[in-house]
């Protein structure tokens, strides 16, 4: 089996040291700007740029992989079949620019589309989430397993993304919130993918679903929350390979998903 | 006292204490040994042989000498099977490590049997009062270290063989007598005793372990053997004893005599007691009220400055072995600027006096354990 150590200790240094960066700007964080067309909510902070110009300048000083980063793009020469680092400086931004505590840097090593490393940081919650594929999934220095309750006994989170923004689908998107809503002991929209994933991992939450997220978001998530017990299946989107939608849950709460969700 | 008439004694981990000790405070001639042990491997061995070999180090003339007890088990269950059988016991024994006694309720909820917890951590019999309802549960101080293997000539004759040390193994007397070889103590004496382990012993002891790994030796008895790290170990104790002697008023001559007689045990050649066992699990170890944390926290809140308590914290964040359940801390130590690791993993706030002291001697406590080799 390959030795992941390496790839997982440089995530972790790289994912601290961008979130001490996001921690430090956090007052400051209201200096928002809108770059994209796509949504009035795709958001960026001065703090996102930071961030992730030292988490490629760390992930440089060890790697030469490619880098698939949400605001720089693809750095390097991509090759999918290969291995590469998939980089979200800040996942929550809004929440960032709005001072709530829920927001995160997520980063992932994937090999051949695969995540097999990832490591998720809140600054805020001093919450520090990571795995690797045969190295075990922790939080700060505990091991990390999900907890397999009931869907009434359980906790959800959905991630409707900014991006592809249709009013009828979002439409569609809050039926489907409320029909998880009411089947369960809640739902939330917590505004961080990459958040959301993790406390599916750490047994606080039995499940979460995602439409129209970026790969940079769940990248991390994924492997962590798979590591940690759950059941994760995705679809890409047909036009952008790094857009995608999914469900992970624990194996009580895999049918009740099926049945609302059509990824 | 005839066979058929030992009482049935079920004992929880097959592990050190549970094999190597408790055969000396409960003979084999007073009861009738049952285990649960969880390893598979040495479950089997233990149901294919039936018994096994425990050595106790005793001082005679001034020198250690091994004594011998062969001890039947009767049966050596998986985790979940003793259930069937748990109402004709009539003493349970928990030794399985703190993180591990949650699992055993399921087997001993409604019970009424006196249960006895050698564990290191005296709130385990609250917890466990308060999930299985039995109000025969004591706390018990076995004043000992039992290493969990042996030579490789005992285990030549007994590959189950196993060595401990001579010891008081102190109960609680709040439950009955159950016979054996036991002290049984009020809890007031028991505090003592305990507070004298978890401080005198637990601190030093541990922290021989870590410097230990630093040297890569196997034995804790080889660390002492090191000029620097028995210099470390016993500034070490010498913070404790002042601790001890401030803060919870234990007499002086008690606290003597005990920090020597600890010096001594960890420097007894005949216990082969494992530099990995004492190490193991060390983010347990540095649980803010634990022993080496918690005990750097105690010195500083009583005037006593930690130096070398900080040099076995430092030894422990550094601790590296592939095996140990809590190999992660390579990861964090390695990957982590150290006021990030002492945050975020040891969830030291940068405004605690012990965070900036570790952080302040990061470096030259790193310098000197490099330099412990001598």
């Amino acid at each position: 089996m390959d030795d992941y150590t390496q790839k997982l200790e440089v995530a972790i240094r790289a994912a601290v040291a961008a979130g001490n960066i996001l921690h430090k700007h956090a007052g400051d964080a209201f200096h928002l700007t809108r770059i994209r067309k796509e949504s009035f909510r795709d958001v960026v902070t001065e703090a996102d740029t930071y961030a992730e110009k030292k988490i490629i300048e760390m992930i440089r000083q060890y790697d030469n992989s490619p880098i698939v980063s949400e605001e720089a793009g693809v750095v390097g020469e991509l090759d999918e079949e290969k291995s590469y680092w998939v980089v979200d400086p800040l996942d929550g931004t809004v929440n960032y620019a709005h001072h709530m505590p829920f927001y995160a840097v997520s980063i992932a090593y994937m090999e051949q589309g695969v995540p097999v490393v990832g490591v998720i940081y809140n600054p805020a919650l001093n919450e520090l989430f990571y795995g690797a594929k045969g190295l075990g999934v922790y939080k700060n220095h505990n091991k990390i397993a999900t907890i397999d309750r009931k869907p009434e006994d359980a906790l959800f989170a959905v991630s409707f993304s900014g991006k592809k923004y249709d009013s009828d689908a979002r439409l569609l998107e809050f039926v489907k919130f409320k029909e998880i809503n009411d089947k369960t002991m809640g739902c939330l929209r917590t505004g961080s993918a990459a958040l959301n994933l993790a406390y599916l991992a750490e047994g606080r939450l039995g499940g979460c679903v995602g439409r129209f997220n970026k790969i940079w978001d769940v990248a991390a998530g994924f492997i962590i929350a798979e590591l940690a017990g759950a059941k994760v299946n995705h679809r890409v989107d047909k036009n952008d390979r790094f857009l995608l939608s999914y469900t992970a849950t624990v194996p009580q709460s895999e049918g009740l998903l099926k049945e609302i969700v059509v990824l | 006292m005839s066979l058929s008439k030992r009482k049935k004694i079920l004992v929880y981990g097959a592990g050190a204490i549970g094999r190597g000790y408790l055969p000396w405070v409960f003979p084999p001639s007073e009861f009738e040994y049952y285990y649960v042990e969880r390893n598979d491997g040495l479950r089997e061995m233990l149901e294919h042989a039936k018994q096994f070999t425990t050595w106790k180090t005793v001082k005679k003339n001034g020198e250690n000498l091994y004594e011998t007890l062969v001890v039947p088990i009767t049966e050596c269950f998986a985790p979940g099977e003793e259930k069937s059988l748990i109402q004709d016991i009539d003493v349970v024994v928990v030794a399985v490590g703190p993180r591990n006694v949650l699992s055993l309720t399921n087997s001993l909820k409604g019970t009424t049997m006196p249960i006895i917890c050698c564990e290191n951590d005296s709130s385990v019999p609250i917890l466990l009062q308060s999930v299985i309802d039995n109000p025969n549960i004591v706390f018990a101080v076995p004043d000992v270290i039992t290493s969990n293997t042996a030579s490789e000539e005992m285990k030549k004759a007994d590959p189950l063989s196993i060595i401990t040390e001579d010891g008081i193994c102190y109960i609680d007397d709040h439950i009955s007598k159950i016979g054996g070889n036991a002290t049984y103590i009020s809890k007031d004496e028991l505090v003592k005793q305990w507070t004298a382990k978890l401080y005198l012993h637990n601190t030093p002891h541990c922290i021989a372990a870590y410097l230990g790994s630093l040297l890569g030796v196997q034995y804790v008895h080889e660390a002492m053997d090191v000029p620097r790290a028995r210099e470390i170990i016993a500034g070490a104790m010498g913070e404790m004893q002042g601790v001890l002697l401030k803060k919870f008023k234990i007499d002086e001559q008690f606290i003597d005599w005990y920090a020597d007689k600890e010096l001594e045990r960890f420097s007894n050649k005949l216990l082969f007691d494992p530099v990995s066992r004492v190490a193991r699990e060390p983010f347990r170890k540095l649980a803010p009220s634990e022993r080496l944390l918690g005990a750097a926290q105690l010195c500083l809140s009583t005037g006593v400055y930690p130096q070398s308590i900080m040099l076995g914290i430092m030894a422990a964040f550094f601790y590296s072995n592939q095996h140990d359940p809590d190999l992660n801390i390579q990861y964090l130590v390695r990957s982590l600027a150290a006021a990030d690791f002492l945050r975020i993993v040891m969830q030291l706030s940068p405004d605690q006096a012990l965070h900036q002291l570790l952080l302040e001697q990061w470096e030259s406590n790193r310098v000197i354990l490099k330099s412990i080799h001598g």
